[in-house]
């Protein structure tokens, strides 16, 4: 093979699992062929995206495993602990920060074959769906028969249902719809041995700590989900687009907080800074745009009263326009490959404050990634709202002549400026294999101590995602 | 070091390749398989690290670029403007064909072509009547009686000036053309060109997608050029409705258009058959997948996949989303769409222009 690997060696797996595997799923649903490892051998990790144009891959696997429904995924990992092979899971392949690269020549356990739309219960307003789906056919699904999940991420195109559970992913239309953690009801997981567990949905339950939330999150090292019911809405009848040029960004950090403690709940909340409203809108002042949607009854009095805070706090209004530039152009992540292609390193990072620590958090995370050698730009936005604080979304572009330098750098400050500010080091995207070394300031000693033992009660042979979301653990 | 001459050409395809696979929700064989190989944005990984002599198995790559149905969904829904992979997945199956790489389904039906100039093997010659317009019968339509009498019959009742011809080594050459053998398809097109200038037309309606493309994309760019005008029978079909050149009694009950890939994302014909399905009287019944997310049956005539049981996953996947409407009548725009989607009896518009059709005043 000609392509090299620079993380992690890859290792034949036993023939006697693969044989078993081939058994399990059909031989066809096996492959060590050279193209399968490679377009399994990397999500969208974009330091290794960057490296990958080169030949230069971080990891391959040792084979690619696609089985077709829980009852295969149940005796692949049985079959997996029988041999003590590792078993790296697979969505989309969207995740950003490592989380299905599969390390030490693990067998990648693709999930993609499992996308199927399954049932919707109008009255109940829940739909159930396979995994492996992807986010914009999970939507075409909902949409032609009148329904959205909300769940509008960036990834919309190629993240699965999987993955954002996984990740405890957030879609744009977030500040309304809730997050995945308030959008899942229930959920078929396989267990690290090959168990099953099945979490019945229902809108709440007090039956001691809650299980689904392991799995949110859970990055695939405690199981794997295989199947979710999730909550729909109608398709709205009004949607309202609204935009305010503000004076800085902290003024409009305290109208859309002033506007979320007045009980409004539009969809879409998002503040521009200066360079981001420069580069969408083409205008140099800090942009808010806010969309309201749902019944006329309730969206027209929202919208009212978004006008008169958002005025009231400093903000003038900016029409429809920004919004519509906005929607056109939110799934466009056309500029990172011309960037990485010249060279320059592009990535972005999601964090999370309280108000209170918020315009401080932007300023200090500014300041501290500029300053790294090779810097060319970092901007940000607010992109997600709560009545208690906000996520901080940052893009950030270096030319460096050290890019790994640059790129560990960059994230270090970003992640320090975070901690410094009593931020929470990831909002949307997740841990990964990236982001972990930076949990024990995260989450203490205790934390990440107390994740290893859950990891290791749950899988004592090490086998499902190991080397993510903690370090060292089995 | 690439071997690509254009290096723009290999900018794009990497910008492709450094894409997060944004396109690959609307992909049917990716959706059908449940393989990220064959994902839009790994494809064009694979073709990078070809062009650079990153892969060793050109076995396994050949065969990726094999099982693209080529249906276009990928550049429908991309996100740079004007870039289309396919253009790269010709490469590399130009390269396969001329490394003998070709699956051996594909082969096979290059072989039939270089005997028989179609890739059916012996067949007789079609010409009928006169007149500068001429209806140009596919490869996919010959074999099909039931829908040469319809169009036969309509013909006759508009009492328009139309030409049938086809049948024979009459060909588009689209066979070639998708198994990469690009010299021999421009000696197919530089035939067609002169069976047309033979017959001294000034407009071709063809009811096969992928000859409309190849006529209208493909000839031009292998350096042929038509100087005709082209059309799609399902606009020609609604023009005569909509002249009262043919009348039809009304039906009721639903009816399910499965939008040809090629003739949705290539042609952007979407509008003319359901025009003819409302002049018939039917309610259209959509299915999530139509128009600009419609979804290939799995197997264009040109654009065969080198693998039947990929072609039948992707079969099954159309099938499975037509179904779901219950539709009284499903009906496509394309011969090789409806032989593929047999299984659910799926008509052509002209037959049901056929069946609806009134005689006399």
């Amino acid at each position: 093979m000609n392509v090299k690997t620079w993380l992690s060696e890859r290792a034949d797996a036993p023939p006697a699992f693969i044989n078993e595997a081939k058994r399990i799923v059909g031989k066809d649903n096996v492959s060590a062929k050279e193209c399968d490892l490679i377009a399994y051998s990397l999500d969208y990790w974009m330091y290794g995206v960057f490296l990958s144009q080169y030949g230069s891959l971080p990891s391959l696997p040792s084979v690619v495993i696609s089985p077709r429904n829980r009852e295969e995924i149940q005796a692949i990992l049985k079959c997996a602990n029988k041999y003590k092979v590792q078993i790296t899971p697979f969505g989309g392949g969207s995740g950003v920060l490592g989380g299905a690269i599969p390390l030490k020549g693990s067998a990648i356990l693709n999930l993609q074959r499992m996308n199927r739309f399954i049932s919707l219960d109008e009255k109940s307003l829940v739909a159930e769906f396979e995994s492996g789906i992807i986010g914009a056919n999970l939507e075409l699904e909902l949409n032609h028969r009148g329904y959205s999940m909300g769940s509008i991420p960036q990834s919309l195109y190629c993240s699965t249902l999987g993955g954002w559970i996984s990740t405890r992913a957030v879609g744009q239309f977030s500040t309304k719809y809730g997050k995945i953690e308030d959008m899942v009801l229930g959920m078929e997981v396989v267990l690290p041995d090959g168990s099953l567990l099945d979490i019945k949905p229902v809108p709440r339950r007090s039956t001691g700590p809650s299980l689904k939330d392991l799995f949110l999150g859970g990055e695939g090292t405690l199981g794997i989900v295989t199947k979710a019911v999730v909550s729909v809405h109608p398709v709205p009848a009004l949607s309202s687009r609204q935009s305010f040029a503000f004076p800085s960004t902290e003024m409009a950090l305290e109208a859309v907080r002033k506007t979320l403690r007045a009980d409004a709940r539009p969809a879409v909340v998002r503040i521009f800074d200066e360079l981001e409203a420069e580069r969408y809108f083409g205008t140099k002042k800090v942009t808010v745009i806010f969309i309201s949607e749902g019944e006329p009854d309730f969206v027209r009095p929202e919208s009212s009263l978004i006008s008169r805070i958002a005025e009231k706090h400093g903000g003038s209004p900016q029409g429809e326009n920004p919004v519509e530039i906005w929607l056109k152009k939110r799934f466009d992540i056309g500029l990172g490959p011309t960037i990485m292609q010249q060279g320059g390193i592009v990535d972005t990072i999601e964090v999370v404050s309280l108000h209170k620590d918020a315009a401080n958090l932007y300023k200090d995370m500014m300041t501290s990634m500029r300053a790294v050698t090779g810097s060319l730009l970092v901007s940000g936005h607010f992109s997600h709202f709560y009545r208690e604080g906000a996520c901080l979304y940052i893009t950030f572009v270096g030319f460096p002549t050290d890019p790994y330098r640059y790129y560990e750098d960059t994230w270090k400050a970003a992640m320090e400026a975070t901690l410094r500010n009593n931020g929470s080091i990831s909002h949307h995207h997740g841990i990964g294999m990236w982001r972990m070394r930076f949990m024990e300031q995260e989450l203490g000693k205790e934390g990440v101590e107390l994740l290893r033992r859950i990891k290791s009660a749950f899988d004592p042979n090490g086998i499902l995602n190991r080397g993510k979301l903690v370090e060292n653990a089995r | 070091m690439s071997k690509m001459r254009d290096k723009k050409e290999l900018q794009r395809v990497t910008n492709c390749a450094l894409c997060a696979d944004m396109c690959k929700y609307s992909c049917p064989t990716y959706l059908a398989a449940g393989n990220e190989t064959i994902s839009p944005q790994k494809i064009a990984r694979l073709i990078v690290y070809e062009d650079k002599g990153f892969i060793e198995d050109r076995r396994g790559f050949s065969d990726v670029m094999f099982q693209s149905c080529m249906c276009g969904a990928c550049k429908r829904h991309c996100i740079y403007s004007d870039y289309d992979l396919r253009k790269f997945i010709q490469m590399g199956r130009s390269k396969a064909f001329k490394e003998g790489l070709l699956p051996d389904e594909t082969k096979k039906r290059v072989e039939t072509f270089t005997k028989y100039g179609n890739p059916q093997g012996e067949r007789q010659l079609i010409q009928k009547g006169t007149g500068s317009v001429g209806y140009f019968v596919s490869c996919s339509a010959y074999k099909d009686e039931k829908l040469l009498k319809a169009m036969d019959r309509i013909l006759s009742a508009s009492k328009g000036k139309v030409q049938q011809f086809g049948g024979a080594d009459i060909c588009c050459g689209a066979p070639l053309y998708y198994a990469g053998d690009i010299k021999e398809f421009r000696k197919v097109a530089k035939k067609l060109k002169g069976e047309i200038e033979a017959r001294g037309l000034e407009k071709v309606i063809t009811m096969c997608p992928n000859c409309l493309k190849m006529m209208k994309e493909a000839y031009p760019e292998a350096g042929v050029k038509l100087n005709v005008q082209l059309a799609h029978t399902s606009e020609f079909l609604a023009s005569l409705l909509d002249e009262g050149k043919i009348r039809v009694r009304k039906a009721k009950g639903t009816a399910t258009y499965h939008d040809p890939c090629i003739l949705a994302n290539d042609m952007n014909i979407t509008e003319a058959p359901r025009r003819i399905l409302t002049a018939l009287g039917y309610k259209i019944n959509e299915p999530v997948y139509t128009r600009d997310h419609t979804h290939c049956c799995g197997a264009p005539p040109g654009a065969r996949l080198g693998f039947s049981k990929l072609a039948d996953q992707v079969k099954s996947m159309r099938i499975s989303e037509l179904k779901q409407t219950g539709a009284d009548v499903y009906v496509s725009s394309c011969p090789s769409c409806k032989a593929v989607l047999s299984d659910m009896a799926v008509k052509d518009i002209a037959e049901l222009i056929s069946e609806h059709m009134i005689h006399g005043k």
